[in-house]
């Protein structure tokens, strides 16, 4: 299996509006999703994320660049490739008058899985009950969930999800969170697209940001979220002043924040424990303070224009 | 493709609107039927009497006037100016006969053309309707993007549809057209009159029906084209509706000669194996005159057959290209 799952380099397309203007959706995307495990594709609302998606599948066609899946071509040879990759690409689309059930036997019948195989995936998915219902009575949550039923009836080793837990309560977003480690433990790829970073901070290894339809960062989640460098703890300790005499010798840069102390610089938040214990000064409460998409989304926009 | 068509097969099945289309369908030939009952059935005992008294009456006044007005006629005819019309022409004063009053008896070989012309309109309309739905539904729910995840060879997946529209209605229009013809048939050998149905009739009212069938194919595969390009059941039906009162009705009214190639005229031609339309000639005469006739024309079935091959294969064609580039959102 090649170790790139996705790749796309120059990736561009431009949309007419109803007026006639000229919209760039994807400019020059050149982006790469290692195979096997979950990678984060970021970016805010317009950024171009569900574009690509579209493109990748061969649902729009791109006006330059060229794109591969496992190393194939796509979408030339899309349908080489089509039986690895389950797709989920903004809200699901299914037949409302049909059953979930008779929307996976013809999605099965059509690409030839066995029958039986739609009973398993309704039952990996907890729909085996609903199963013979319509899907226009479904919850958001279980829509999606029947989403994903549709995706692994080709046992897929590529998974690409599109905000997939858009309008769901917090118990349907933790199992479809759970569903995606799960499937990227497995060994499989799955892209999640998102542009809530904390969601997909959770469960992604790698990620890629995009914004204006560029490639903004990628790599690991830390990498991305750091830049590279120790992340910022919070600490709170009784005596502020001797706590930030020992830190500051320590090399790292402490800043007060109301009953807070906010720590730059600490190769590890364990380090701050040990060095103000040793003084016996003790750490009540600590917190590795987090970057959320807005913020390193602004500090990677800075200069761009966006 | 074939595993595709079968699908699209058990989808166009499972589709309520195709149930709801079926029961219209079956509604439509009861009561057809019932009304073809109606129609055949002969005078009750009090209808004949009127019409015996008719005619009685009738031939009373011919045989008292019959030769007075004739000799008055002939008086008139010698005052026309030149160019003066037949005589035997002008002053026909036919004997009343018997059959002439009343009904006459329905006639099996006569009323069935028309019949399975009739029918093949509806079974049209519901192949177009239905072929309209079964592609402009699945782009107005998006559940064609899902589709295409699983199938992304569009020009399959477009013949696929296609194909499965235009089989899935064959045994439907077939059935249909079979309980009509062969309904038909009972009552009026109850009723009127079987005994001119030769075998040649036969032979002619299969080729009507077997033609009616293709046309319904053909409608529902152009339906499909046609929700698929404007993405909405209703949409298509407009379009329909707005032909049918703009191209048939008013530029057909305004531009008679234009009649030939316009559809409906073709899938008369076609369905009844050449068809005849009027156009108003005029012209000025030697003398000065300027005169205007309603002059019958034959359009033929090679016309017709020719005009829907390539206007199906024209429109089935802007489909695919049009499928085949369409990004899909």
């Amino acid at each position: 299996m090649s170790d790139v799952a996705i790749s796309t380099r120059g990736l561009r397309k431009t949309y007419r509006t109803r007026r006639g203007r000229k919209v760039v959706a994807v400019q020059g995307l050149d982006l790469e999703v290692p195979a096997g495990g979950v990678h984060g594709f970021l970016g805010p609302n317009g950024s171009g994320k569900t574009t690509s998606i579209r493109m990748l599948l061969g649902l729009i066609r791109a006006d330059a660049g060229t794109m591969t899946v496992f190393g194939r071509p796509v979408p030339a040879q899309l349908p080489e490739v089509v039986g690895r990759i389950g797709a989920i690409v903004e809200s699901p689309k299914f037949f409302p008058a049909f059953t979930g059930q008779k929307n996976l036997e013809l999605l099965a019948e059509a690409i030839g899985a066995p029958r039986a195989r739609v009973g398993e995936v309704l039952e990996q998915t907890s729909l085996g009950e609903r199963g013979k219902d319509r899907f226009r009575s479904y919850s958001l949550g279980m829509k999606q969930r029947l989403a994903i039923a549709a995706t692994l009836l080709k046992e897929p080793d590529l998974l690409i999800f599109d905000e997939p837990t858009n309008g769901l309560d917090p118990a349907g977003i933790r199992e479809i969170r759970e569903t995606m480690r799960g499937l990227g433990e497995q060994g499989k790829t799955v892209l999640v697209s998102s542009h809530i970073l904390a969601e997909v901070e959770q469960v992604a290894d790698t990620v890629s940001i995009i914004g204006h339809g560029r490639l903004l960062a990628s790599g690991t989640v830390a990498e991305v979220i750091g830049g590279g460098t120790a992340p910022t703890v919070k600490v709170a300790v009784n005596n502020h002043e001797a706590a930030t005499r020992v830190l500051t010798a320590a090399g790292m840069t402490v800043r007060a924040d109301g009953n807070y102390l906010l720590v730059e610089g600490a190769p590890d938040p364990a380090d701050v424990t040990r060095r103000l214990a040793h003084q016996e000064l003790y750490v009540s409460e600590l917190t590795p303070v987090r970057a959320d998409l807005e913020s390193v989304f602004l500090e990677l926009t800075e200069g761009e224009g966006l | 493709m074939i595993r595709l068509t079968k699908v699209e097969l058990r989808r166009l099945v499972s589709r309520r609107l195709t149930a709801v289309g079926l029961v219209g369908l079956f509604l439509i030939t009861i009561l057809l039927l019932v009304a073809t009952y109606f129609d055949a059935r002969p005078l009750s005992a009090v209808e004949q009497q009127q019409a015996q008294q008719q005619y009685e009456m009738a031939h009373k006044d011919w045989v008292d006037h019959a030769e007075e007005m004739r000799t008055q006629c002939e008086a008139d005819w010698k005052t026309q100016p030149d160019p003066k019309p037949k005589l035997e022409e002008m002053c026909v004063y036919s004997e009343p006969k018997p059959e002439d009053f009343g009904k006459p008896p329905t006639v099996f070989a006569q009323i069935m053309p028309d019949l399975l012309q009739g029918s093949s309109y509806f079974l049209a309309f519901a192949a177009f309707l239905i072929g309209a739905s079964f592609l402009g539904a699945e782009f107005s729910s998006g559940a064609i993007g899902n589709w295409l995840t699983f199938e992304p060879r569009r020009l399959r997946v477009y013949g696929s549809k296609l194909l499965a529209a235009a089989t899935g209605f064959v045994p439907i229009a077939a059935v249909v057209l079979a309980v009509i013809l062969f309904g038909t048939f009972l009552i009026v050998d109850k009723l009127g009159d079987t005994a001119s149905t030769t075998g040649k009739v036969w032979s002619d009212l299969s080729a009507i029906g077997g033609r009616a069938v293709v046309t319904s194919a053909l409608a529902a595969a152009l339906g499909s084209v046609v929700g698929l390009l404007l993405r909405h059941t209703a949409a298509a039906i407009g379009v329909v509706m707005a032909y049918l009162v703009l191209a048939e009705g008013v530029f057909a009214a305004f531009l008679e000669k234009a009649q030939p190639w316009l559809i409906k005229l073709n899938f008369d031609a076609f369905v009844r194996h050449d068809a005849q339309y009027y156009v108003t000639e005029c012209k000025t005469g030697s003398d000065g005159s300027y005169a205007c006739d309603y002059v019958q024309k034959t359009l033929s079935f090679e016309h017709g057959a020719w005009y829907l091959a390539i206007f199906t294969v024209v429109v089935v064609l802007l489909g695919g290209w049009v499928f085949h580039r369409r990004d899909v959102n």
